[in-house]
């Protein structure tokens, strides 16, 4: 049974009035997902992403605005290890790297948490952040693409 | 009842326990490695995560991997199967400290029955009979034959810290056992980490009897009948059948009360099989006890109605067995052939490949437990179980009947199977009579083997 308009507007409205940036309902083994933009964006909510069945991958790329072309240049660079992906050390501080921001060998872009350890993930190459392909604090499995990078 | 559960394996075994989860409305989380991203268990789990590559110990043996699956799906227990990790004390240790329920036996339990002598010392205590052997780990040659002489050759050396045929050498005099201890210990130290081997006396011709046991958190604990599996390979098992065709009720309440007995001394939770060898004079000793579910259990399925998995399940969510022992009944004859990616006229070599053709056996009292499907590729780097065929009839001679219209039925090309040989078996003479025992297989087949016995 997929939820009706009036459903997912009441949604939209509760996630609004508590200032929540996502909100996730599970009901009679269906699943939906609203996420909003992060504040200072023109927020404009992603459709209400629908799954039955839910891999961590999928999860990611459903109904997502981000698939760019990948070009002959870019390479992507996956996740060594299973864990939740954060994109700073801690809540407070700056996120390790942004978009466009050329990153060198050996420099730590990322944390990838599993069982209460805090992984620093490190570039094995030289380049240019295209774009950012996981979401912070969001789970990703081994193996999935997490930044795109283009070789310098 | 739990809500969801991880099952931290792969193959016919993870698709066992999904089936098992679906029937119990429990949701199910696959891990895989980049090797199985096409296997039947990812695509039939409600959720799946990619551990790591191929190799076992980057994904189904990488604890910190399936513990990490564990923690971003958010499930409350896991299913270990059986081998990778499913007798891992460190493993079990790990779930419990992460607040994830094991759906086994405990850790305790699991070290103790795991060191091999320390399980018969635990056994003996208790009054089961064990086979003649060391009473410590053999260090060295003299060691070795003093015990030698004390128990009377022939004799097996062992590895303490496993089994599954690795690291066992059967000697008939002290020239060849001082040889073979170096080897022995070689390969125990491969393949389970520690060089400590034992000796055991060996009985010829012995037939491997084993106790299917069920014990609940609350105390209560039944023995589900015994299943035979003489007929083996180096050790690995190829055909297993319940009931056994030598054992009769007197044995059969002897053995499994026994088995009981050893279970509640230690106090084991789940499902866990008691190994006892049967020599030609119907004489039993304890061999070991395995602390997980096992392939095999099928045929203790068919002939009790028990859904070992099930069982286990409610078992760690902390649910009562519903049943006592009177309630438990044999009724029929299964067995089991396990179909391997094996080339058995080349000594049984390997044979991964692509499935490029299937079809599966069925009718009435047939059940076929595997991962395959048309077009599935077998990779190489797992054990080469493609399936089960478990049969069931009214009696031992249908189920054979049943076994060889069965095994006819089943096409699985172009890749090379054992299916050939388990054909040859249901038309041998002396198995139809049930006279097996381990040696069997190495009788068969004469001509082709190399057993390691010096």
């Amino acid at each position: 049974m997929i939820a009706n308009i009036k459903e997912i507007k009441e949604m939209i409205a509760l996630m609004n009035e508590n200032n929540l940036l996502e909100l996730e309902i599970e009901k009679e083994g269906m699943r939906i997902r609203l996420k909003k933009t992060p504040p200072g964006t023109e927020g404009a909510l992603t459709g209400p992403i629908i799954v039955e069945k839910q891999t961590i991958a999928q999860s990611q790329a459903a109904g997502d605005e981000r698939m760019k072309e990948v070009t002959a240049k870019a390479v992507e660079i996956k996740a060594p290890m299973v864990g939740t992906f954060y994109r700073a050390p801690s809540p407070e501080t700056p996120a390790y790297v942004e978009v466009g921001q050329i990153i060198e060998p050996g420099q730590i872009i990322c944390i990838i948490e599993a069982m209460k350890l805090m992984n620093e993930i490190k570039s094995e190459i030289k380049g240019k952040i295209i774009e950012i392909l996981a979401d912070n604090s969001e789970p990703v499995e081994f193996g999935q693409p997490m930044f795109l990078i283009e070789p310098l | 009842m739990f809500s969801k559960i991880l099952i931290a394996n792969r193959g016919e075994i993870a698709l066992r326990i999904i089936r098992a989860c679906r029937e119990l409305g429990i949701r199910t989380v696959a891990v895989y490695s980049e090797a199985d991203r096409n296997s039947l268990h990812v695509r039939f789990s409600d959720e799946a995560i990619c551990i790591g590559q191929a190799p076992s110990s980057n994904s189904y043996l990488n604890i910190p991997a399936i513990i990490s699956a564990a923690e971003i799906t958010d499930v409350e227990a896991i299913h270990p199967g059986y081998g990778f990790l499913a007798e891992n004390p460190h493993f079990a240790e790990i779930c419990e400290s992460c607040q994830i329920n094991f759906i086994g036996p405990t850790p305790s339990n699991i070290k103790l029955m795991g060191d091999k002598m320390v399980a018969r010392q635990t056994m003996q205590k208790i009054g089961m009979p064990i086979v003649p052997g060391s009473t410590a780990i053999v260090k060295n040659k003299e060691e070795a034959i003093k015990t030698a002489k004390r128990i009377g050759y022939p004799i097996i050396i062992k590895a303490a810290a496993g089994g599954g045929g690795k690291g066992m050498r059967i000697c008939h005099n002290d020239i060849r056992l001082v040889s073979s201890l170096m080897t022995a210990q070689a390969e125990a130290e491969a393949s389970f980490g520690s060089t400590a081997v034992y000796i055991e006396k060996y009985i010829e011709r012995p037939r491997h009897i084993e106790i299917q046991i069920l014990a609940d958190k609350h105390n209560h604990i039944v023995y589900l009948g015994e299943r035979d599996c003489s007929i083996q390979r180096r050790h690995q098992k190829l055909l297993e059948e319940s009931p056994s065709p030598f054992v009769d009720h007197k044995l059969r309440r002897r053995l499994g009360e026994l088995a009981i007995k050893g279970a509640k001394n230690i106090n084991y939770v789940s499902a866990g099989t008691v190994e006892f060898l049967l020599d030609s004079h119907n004489n039993f000793y304890f061999m070991e006890m395995n602390t997980r579910i096992q392939v095999e259990h099928p045929v203790t399925e068919m002939v009790t109605g028990i859904d070992l998995i099930k069982e286990q399940i409610r078992i760690a969510a902390g649910e009562r067995l519903k049943f006592q022992q009177d309630d438990i009944t044999i009724n029929g004859w299964s067995i089991e052939c396990r179909i391997n990616a094996e080339d058995y006229e080349k000594n049984f070599m390997p044979s991964p490949g692509k499935i490029e053709v299937l079809n599966l056996p069925g009718g009435p009292g047939v059940r076929v437990d595997t991962h395959a499907y048309q077009g599935y590729e077998m990779p190489p780097y797992y054990d080469s179980l493609i399936a089960k065929l478990i049969v069931h009839g009214k009696n031992r001679q249908e189920a054979i009947r049943t076994m060889s219209r069965a095994l006819s039925e089943f096409t699985i090309e172009p890749i090379k199977t054992t299916i050939p040989f388990h054909r040859q078996l249901m038309d041998n003479s002396l198995f139809l009579k049930g006279d097996i025992s381990t040696h069997f297989v190495q009788e068969m087949f004469k001509d082709f083997e190399t057993p390691t016995e010096e």
